[in-house]
């Protein structure tokens, strides 16, 4: 590769304007480490104020990117819509959990969280730009340490601190292996593209033990970042322990980045006749089952609703790796879905921390008879929980319509048993979801409590934006027109 | 807006009404869901009149009346093709005697809700939220928004039971739900798959028309649910008799059918009053109803070659059901099985395939709706007053309620099939449609007809003996004199709710073209689709 330095030079400054909205969080994220260092102390909240000022202004370079479709820095950074969309509720989605902490956590605040949101909305962004392997591992790292530091960084008991430590061990294993993966493909094909032509052919002609270990430990480290099954079990405990503002971040940001990357290396690798495709897609198949069993039938029987709602996440991730399975030119609905699966998990979230801040509580039981003094929150609640079994007139309805249609016109297609069974098991894991979500409900209206002491909520701006939340979740779900049709466009 | 949207929203507007009034207003609730309820009523008895009774429906839209069509979600997804859903209703004979129905026991539910004490606003609220739901799955004729209104009525029915219920209410909201919905979530599969089966000729894209999903014009040859060229099969099982399986499974958890009714007893006895009045009267017709909208018009093939079958699970229902009955020593629960066991009569009249069985399945399920409607609220009335149905705690209640015990002998007679009544009508045709079907070679043997006159025998003997135990011979009740002072006869209210229900049973049972007039086209229209598959 003799490749003159001015030619690169000339690349990377021609590259640049595809990569505005990330300089731009890269600007944000030492403006507001100095803005924590010193402006904090004497001007409250300010960091705060840089880190919505940075999101609002990536919101905007990224709508300037709507319908740009190129690559850059020698193929290393994709910009599609694809990316873009997926980009754009990343941050929006940031913003609400910027909110989130602001409002939440102003006493013990000091301004850092923010610079490491930053950061990982940054990693987020190159894990969705990228089909480099390399550049995807580091996406992957900067999400992880930045999730690492979120999970302990505002750890006042045990528990929160035990949750970070172990978040942390099984997120440097899984890493390790990820990387030994790569390492592996790289030195199978000689490329770190996965949508080169090179690598394909690599994986082709390799042999297939050794295609089999190499694929499997890069899918353990995208695994962790998703929580399927088998590479969940760490979500439920850093889920409890976490405070609840982080908890809605991992639920939500940190696996859009990772499915879009997974969409992108999934239609690629199964796209062939050979060994290392049918292998691609076989454990797509099994973990996407998996992954719905084990996260409603473990749910069935959590106590605490954080837990149960990282259980229910699992199942949801599970959904998910549906809608990639059925994934091919069309990405309204798997993008219908993340929507859908943030707008209800943010909402779920903000609910769940406002009854924490008045009960003092995340156990169900603690909801018991509170139904009838907080009906609005408690009906908001339930709509949401509705959404999330999926039913109508719901948005969880109309994205478990669209991927059940996306996977039954690949069944009619293939004919192939398995992917029957893929649907029967997303249709049917519905029904046992029901027991779960409805048990808010059930606490909350049919059971009654001998009268408690209610704390009053400090901050009610949080409140409203749940009840937006929740409002999008039925409009969108009368009307998934408005937001798909804006995809389309 | 038409006739008919107002029929399916005005109830929707009454609980935001319901909601949007302070609790101060408490007590104007109740009047609002009666007001509206009321023009409910009317609307329909006017569209009742309006009705053409020469055209049929089913299966041609030129023959639905009040009909609305509007494009509500048109989506491009790309290699899957575009999304078409209509916001399309309609009704014809099937659906339209189901809809008077509907809103006459929705006026019956919120007459014996009149006491309710427990948070009223948001009880009347969700009763007037199923009540929209109701209405719009009789008059859905797109299958997506089928769905939607089928998956939103049980939401309102969970916390009718499970806030205002009995002691195990809790339980049986859940299994009520749970069953329910495990019925619809594989239905959703199947409507999928008839999606991407059937084309609409006029704009070429998939479609949740249910009108055009029953003609077999409309399918896509080698489609999952395709009618020829279909190679599809399942575990060996081909694909579209899986479809008709899962989708009657549906339908048939609702009717309920031996042995998928177990949910039944448990959700009767725990619901309120008004809410088992709904369930009863309403909520069950909702899978018969299904089973003739969906279930043999769409599958019109597969219904012929399963028919023996269907009759069968009918006579099983019917005969379980009445001996169960027999043996309850609860009154409501009794009462319960012995909706299993007259539900069981229409689907073996639907399953006859001849006019007079399918005729006679439709009348039963009007003449069940406002019977069974009638007789919880009978139940209603004693355990208002003594929070107590133990059929063996009360005697001679003649004595003391005589006017309570002449009501409550019309209803049994009345329920019983006793001629004269609307019951009589109803099983009467059925039993003729299945004694015919044999020499009309469709497949349902004699014995099956001689199995549903059982049926009615046993009907006889548990009504019969309920009466005798509960309200003849001397005085005697396990609550004692407290109970002989709280056991007052019926008041103004009651009587008002009751006698309707009473009278139009007996009206039905002498003058039953009122019925069968408005039904013939249709079901004629049902039977010549199903007829080239016999």
């Amino acid at each position: 590769m003799n490749v003159s330095i001015t030619d690169i030079l000339d690349q990377i400054i021609a590259s640049l304007p595809l990569f505005r909205p990330e300089l731009l969080l890269i600007v944000g994220f030492i403006a507001s480490i100095c803005s924590a260092l010193f402006v904090e102390k004497r001007l409250k909240n300010f960091t705060s104020g840089v880190y919505l000022s940075t999101i609002v202004l990536s919101i905007y370079f990224l709508c300037a990117q709507l319908t740009t479709s190129a690559t850059g820095f020698s193929g290393m950074w994709i910009v599609d819509k694809l990316s873009t969309y997926a980009r754009l509720i990343i941050a929006f989605a940031a913003a609400i959990i910027g909110l989130f902490i602001q409002q939440r956590h102003k006493q013990d605040n000091n301004g850092d969280v923010y610079s490491v949101l930053l950061a990982a909305i940054l990693g987020m962004n190159v894990l969705c730009n990228s089909s480099n392997w390399m550049l995807a591992f580091i996406g992957i790292e900067m999400v992880s340490i930045a999730s690492y530091v979120l999970v302990g960084y505002f750890s006042k008991q045990k528990k929160q601190a035990e949750a970070a430590m172990k978040y942390a061990l099984f997120g440097s294993v899984c890493a390790a292996i990820m990387l030994y993966g790569l390492s592996l493909i790289y030195g199978l094909t000689g490329s770190l593209d996965f949508q080169s032509p090179q690598q394909l052919q690599g994986l082709m002609v390799a042999p297939e033990p050794i295609v089999t270990i190499a694929l499997l430990f890069v899918f353990v480290g995208i695994g962790f970042k998703l929580s399927f099954v088998p590479f969940h079990v760490w979500s439920p405990d850093v889920y409890e322990g976490a405070p609840t503002a982080i908890t809605a971040f991992l639920s939500t940001i940190p696996k859009i980045g990772a499915l879009i990357l997974f969409t992108r290396l999934y239609t690629v690798w199964s796209s062939t006749a050979f060994y290392f495709s049918d292998l691609t897609s076989g454990f797509l198949l099994f973990v996407s089952i998996a992954s719905m069993l084990v996260g409603n039938l473990a749910a069935l029987r959590q106590k605490d609703i954080k837990r149960l709602m990282a259980y229910s996440s699992i199942g949801h991730t599970g959904f998910l790796l549906m809608a990639v399975f059925a994934y091919q030119d069309a990405f309204q609905y798997l993008l219908f879905y993340i929507v859908a699966y943030v707008l209800m998990n943010l909402a779920t979230f903000i609910f769940i921390d406002a009854l924490e801040e008045r009960t003092g509580s995340t156990a169900l039981s603690s909801y018991a008879g509170l139904g009838r003094k907080m009906p609005v929150l408690f009906t908001a609640f339930t709509l949401v929980a509705v959404s999330l079994i999926g039913l109508p007139p719901t948005m969880g309805f109309m994205g478990k319509l669209m991927i059940f249609s996306a996977v039954f016109d690949t069944y009619q297609m293939a004919d192939e048993g398995i992917v029957l069974l893929l649907l029967v098991v997303g249709a049917l894991t519905a029904v046992i979801s029901l027991f779960y979500y409805f048990r808010i409900p059930f606490y909350a209206f049919l059971r009654n409590t001998e009268s408690l002491q209610i704390g009053v909520a400090k901050s009610q701006i949080l409140l409203w934006v749940g009840y937006l939340l929740t409002a999008f979740v039925i409009l969108l779900g009368l009307f998934p027109g408005l937001l798909l049709n804006l995809i389309t466009a | 807006m038409g006739a008919l949207s107002i029929l399916i929203f005005l109830p929707l507007f009454a609980a935001f009404l319901i909601l949007a009034l302070p609790t101060s207003l408490k007590g104007s609730y109740k009047y609002i869901a009666l007001t509206f309820t009321v023009f409910q009523l009317a609307l329909s008895i006017y569209m009742y009149q309006q009705f053409d009774p020469t055209l049929s429906g089913i299966n041609t839209i030129e023959g639905y009346q009040f009909v609305e069509q509007l494009p509500w979600i048109r989506l491009d997804l790309g290699r899957i093709g575009k999304l078409e859903i209509d916001y399309f209703v309609g009704i014809d004979g099937v659906s339209l005697p189901l809809i008077v129905l509907s809103t006459l026991v929705m006026l019956m539910s919120i007459g014996a809700s009149w006491h309710v004490e427990k948070s009223t606003k948001g009880y009347f609220a969700l009763l007037m939220i199923l009540n929209m739901a109701v209405m719009g799955i009789f008059a859905a004729l797109d299958f997506f928004l089928f769905y939607v209104f089928y998956e939103v009525m049980l939401l309102p029915l969970y916390f009718l039971i499970g806030i205002w219920g009995g002691a195990r209410r809790e339980y049986a909201a859940m299994k009520f739900f749970i069953y329910t919905l495990l019925g619809s979530v594989l239905m959703l599969l199947v409507i999928v798959g008839l999606y991407f089966s059937v084309v609409n000729p006029a704009s070429g894209a998939h479609t949740f028309n249910m009108i055009l999903m029953m003609n077999p014009g409309n399918y896509v040859d080698g489609s999952f649910f395709g009618f020829i060229g279909n190679y599809h099969e399942v575990f060996g099982v081909p694909s579209r008799l899986i479809g008709f399986i899962v989708l009657f499974f549906a339908f048939a958890i609702k009717v309920p059918i031996v042995p998928l009714h177990t949910w039944l007893p448990d959700a009767h006895v725990e619901a309120p009053t008004p809410v088992s009045i709904i369930l009863a009267g309403i909520l069950l017709k909702i899978g018969g109803y299904g089973i003739i909208r969906v279930c043999y018009s769409i599958f019109p093939d597969i219904a012929a070659d399963t028919n023996w079958w269907l009759a069968l699970i009918g006579v099983i229902s019917i005969l379980y059901g009445a001996l169960n009955a027999l043996a309850q020593k609860d009154l409501k629960r009794m009462i319960a099985y012995s909706s299993v066991s007259h539900m069981g009569f229409v689907l073996l009249g639907i399953a006859s395939l001849t006019a007079e069985g399918v005729s006679g399945a439709m009348f039963q399920m009007i003449s069940h709706g406002f019977l069974s409607a009638a007789l919880f609220f009978l139940v209603g009335v004693l355990y208002d007053r003594v929070h107590d149905r133990y059929i063996y705690n009360f005697r001679g209640l003649a004595t003391i309620m005589p006017t309570y015990t002449v009501y409550v002998a019309i209803a049994f007679f009345a329920s019983l099939g006793l001629p004269g009544f609307s019951a009589f009508i109803g099983e009467a045709f059925v039993i003729i449609g299945a004694f015919n079907a044999e020499s009309m070679l469709t497949g349902v043997p004699r014995w099956m007809a001689v199995g549903g006159s059982i049926g009615i025998l046993l009907s006889a003997a548990y009504f019969l003996w309920t009466l005798q135990r509960m309200f003849f011979g001397q005085t005697r009740l396990q609550g004692g004199e407290k109970w002989r002072v709280a056991l007052t006869d019926l008041d103004t209210r009651e009587k008002i709710v009751l006698l309707p229900a009473l009278a139009l049973a007996l009206l039905l049972g002498i003058v039953p073209s009122l019925i069968f007039h408005h039904l013939n086209a249709s079901i004629l229209q049902l039977l010549n689709t199903i007829k080239p598959y016999l």
